[in-house]
């Protein structure tokens, strides 16, 4: 793992799990797999807390186990499973596109607790939906049961690996660890349950208020002691089928920018047909034929047949080479390639960032070599039409830059320079890679920066808080206007301004971290399926 | 092997031109410093996107820092002895649901376990079950529910002590006791006792009081 991804690994944790944890999960990612003893003793951690941080980050499956020889059970850290912590809110928020409300607490639930069994989730997800709602009305259990079955059949959320049931005659001493097992076909297996009930609104008085030490709670006694019918079963969100609709939704409207509404759709269609029949990760999806596509089409679309052949036609001819034509039975066969497709996203990212960067004209030159694959200097300055010394300026400071590469051919075997051709050339793949080594850095400063301005003004947040909290408090005993306006002014104006600029400032960090974060999708996608073809 | 080095002016090994500089012309300074920290851009980063999508996302984002510093996953680190107790520290203590982890999917070792006490510790061993039901956690909770059944009154000084070292961890009695935690502060409880017949979980933290005044009795205990 790059210095970048551990850097940014551990930020990501200390932020949601805190200091000892990120100690321990840094420690692994660094040094691969180890045995408990070792990691306590080489972080100088006591092993209660190693214990502890590691069943954490086994819960959150950011942390595998494995029984080596010997009895000896070692741990690996899942460096790229750490790192999708920063895509957490875009996948609630998909949910929320997706499965509306009910969807989105899902997924966040199971999100923030790592696995949780199917009756724990629709109990927790129907309270909190019954908190939102207005007074005297509950959210049926049922109905978040539904919203579930419907999450794991469109295989968003799928079954953890489980312990096997072994028999009871196994002689000597239990497995140091259990073995888990998964099987393809019951991954998606919703267990017959029949949850009856409704969500519980929780009283006011139970609500914390600042400085208020709480009444003995009730006990949840009853509900701890029933037994839960499908313990064991546990489920997590499949972050892989998010990535496959993050990677749908890019190719559509990749397609809706470069042609027009109509043939995205068309693509869309394409793809939802091809949802479960391609996995996620094949170079193409199966062929489809053009009636099939024209009777799966979306039910507002009146387009006639010809007319739907006729974007085929065009889509596929097209040089981006999003759809191609693969046979003519059937009206004509096509498929969606979506290698190619990420690789032309991942292009035009590149472009963008060095357009940014460097200026139009550099963006000339860069999509110029793209074109051509390989360019001389001489050739460059003419085809692209700049005068000689600002091309040569612009294509080294590309070159020091690492967007563009050289490549050498040389005319005789001694390799002499002044007998060498030096052409200039775009490595996409290693240009790509590059950019995503950037990227893990822009976020690391982005998180950095973040904690820093936070921290500067730790003071002033904490009093702002606490005047919050009197407010809310006097408003509730109902205070005259009066005195809520002298608490108020409690912030003087000065300070008020501080904290305006505190919060437009770590809003813009938070949002800029999160457009960094589609940027890394799409190359990691690339990359991945670069990988995966070689 | 090169031959000459040059005495003289440098001659280069192949043709200049070919890279793109004329004969003779001045070459760019050779760079002899790591590039500067915060380089100057020469065009400003286009603004973000802004959005339904992106707006609530942020809320999100947001949302989820805070939540997740209140689930029981994150794990506070133990801070250092300030010098001064305040008072109201006692009353801003964040109340935290705590979590079992489900044993069955991890691994043997994971499971906290007792040091068995040596010498007349072992004496002052609250239950004699204690031992055994310790490295279940299950069994812990279930103890502890049927000392807190049993109400007040007639409890022999052990169980009295363990069920009030317990409830001093988690003043509020939330529903389910600490594994891991109750049982390492209970354990460190244990170890730092001195060996007297005080009980220490009558003095509560802040109050100064036990630790200087052994010998005036005019204090109230509590």
């Amino acid at each position: 793992m790059t210095q970048a991804e551990i850097k940014l690994c551990s930020l990501l944790l200390q932020e949601h799990f805190g200091e000892i944890v990120e100690k321990i999960g840094v420690h692994l990612i660094r040094t691969g797999s180890q045995p408990l003893r070792v990691i306590a003793h080489d972080t100088g951690t006591s092993l209660d807390q190693v214990k502890k941080a590691l069943c954490v980050l086994i819960q959150h499956n950011l942390v595998i186990y494995q029984v080596h020889k010997r009895g000896v059970v070692e741990y690996e850290a899942q460096c790229s499973r750490v790192l999708r912590m920063l895509r957490y809110p875009r996948y609630i928020y998909t949910a929320k596109t997706l499965y509306s409300d009910t969807g989105e607490l899902i997924v966040e639930e199971l999100l923030l607790n790592g696995k949780m069994t199917m009756s724990a989730v629709v109990k927790k997800v129907a309270d909190r939906l019954t908190e939102t709602m207005e007074d005297g009305k509950t959210m049926d259990y049922a109905e978040v049961s539904n919203t579930f079955v419907r999450l794991a059949d469109t295989h968003f959320v799928q079954r953890c690996p489980w312990v096997p049931a072994t028999e009871n005659s196994d002689p000597g001493p239990p497995p140091p660890a259990p073995i888990l097992v998964i099987s393809e076909k019951d991954m998606y297996l919703v267990p017959k349950l029949s949850l009856i009930g409704k969500g519980k609104r929780r009283r006011s008085s139970d609500e914390d208020a600042a400085g208020e030490p709480k009444a003995k709670r009730p006990k949840h006694s009853t509900d701890n002691k029933e037994p839960i019918p499908d313990d064991g079963i546990y489920w997590q969100a499949n972050l892989d089928r998010f990535h496959q609709h993050f990677r749908d939704q890019a190719i559509v409207s990749a397609v809706a920018n470069r042609m027009d509404q109509t043939s995205s759709e068309i693509v869309r269609t394409m793809l939802r047909m091809s949802e479960i029949t391609t996995p996620s990760t094949a170079p193409f999806t199966q062929p489809l034929s053009s009636n099939e596509i024209f009777r799966s089409l979306p039910v507002g679309y009146n387009i006639s047949k010809q007319v739907l052949d006729q974007y085929l036609t065009l889509l596929a001819d097209d040089p981006l080479e999003f759809v191609g034509k693969s046979g003519d039975s059937g009206g004509g066969m096509y498929v969606i390639n979506l290698h190619k497709a990420l690789g032309s996203l991942a292009t035009a990212t590149l472009e963008s960032v060095v357009q940014e960067r460097f200026g139009s004209r550099c963006a000339r030159i860069f999509r110029l070599v793209l074109q051509k694959k390989h360019l001389e200097q001489k050739q460059v300055e003419d085809f692209a039409m700049i005068p000689a010394k600002e091309a040569k300026d612009m294509l080294y400071k590309m070159l020091s830059g690492n967007f563009i590469s050289l490549q050498e051919i040389p005319k005789t075997p001694d390799h002499a320079p002044s007998r060498t051709f030096y052409l200039y050339t775009v490595n996409i793949l290693s240009a790509a890679r590059m950019l995503l080594h950037r990227c893990y850095k822009s976020i690391a400063n982005l998180i950095e920066r973040r904690q820093f301005e936070t921290k500067e003004n730790k003071r002033l947040l904490e009093k702002s808080q606490r005047v919050e909290a009197i407010i809310a408090s006097m408003q509730a005993t109902g205070a005259e206007e009066a005195q809520l306006q002298e608490i108020e002014e409690m912030i003087t104006a000065p300070e008020r301004q501080q904290l305006e600029t505190l919060k437009r400032n770590v809003n813009k960090l938070d949002a800029s971290e999160i457009q960094v974060d589609e940027t890394i999708f799409l190359l990691e996608s690339y990359i991945e399926s670069t990988m995966k073809r070689q | 092997m090169a031959g000459n080095k040059g005495r003289g002016r440098a001659a280069y090994t192949f043709n200049i031109e070919a890279v793109g500089f004329g004969r003779g012309e001045k070459l760019p300074d050779v760079v002899l410093k790591p590039p500067p920290l915060f380089p100057d851009t020469d065009y400003k980063p286009v603004p973000l996107k802004a959005g339904e999508g992106e707006d609530y996302m942020l809320a999100l984002k947001q949302e989820l820092r805070e939540t997740m510093k209140r689930m029981p996953y994150y794990m506070e680190t133990p801070e250092e002895k300030q010098d001064i107790e305040r008072y109201s520290k006692r009353y801003m203590k964040v109340y935290k649901e705590e979590w079992i982890p489900d044993w069955r999917r991890l691994p043997r070792e994971m499971m906290p376990r007792k040091k068995c006490k040596k010498g007349p510790k072992s004496e002052k061993a609250k239950d004699t079950g204690k031992g055994a039901s310790l490295a279940n956690t299950a069994d812990v909770l279930k103890k502890i529910e049927e000392l807190e059944k049993r109400g007040d009154g007639e409890k022999s000084d052990e169980e009295n002590e363990e069920k009030e070292g317990s409830k001093e961890k988690s003043k509020e009695g939330d529903e389910e006791e600490d594994d891991d935690a109750a049982e390492q502060e209970e354990y460190d409880e244990e170890e730092q006792e001195e060996e007297n017949d005080y009980i220490n979980s009558y003095f509560e933290d802040g109050d100064d009081f036990g630790a200087d005044s052994d010998d005036n009795m005019d204090e109230a205990t509590y």
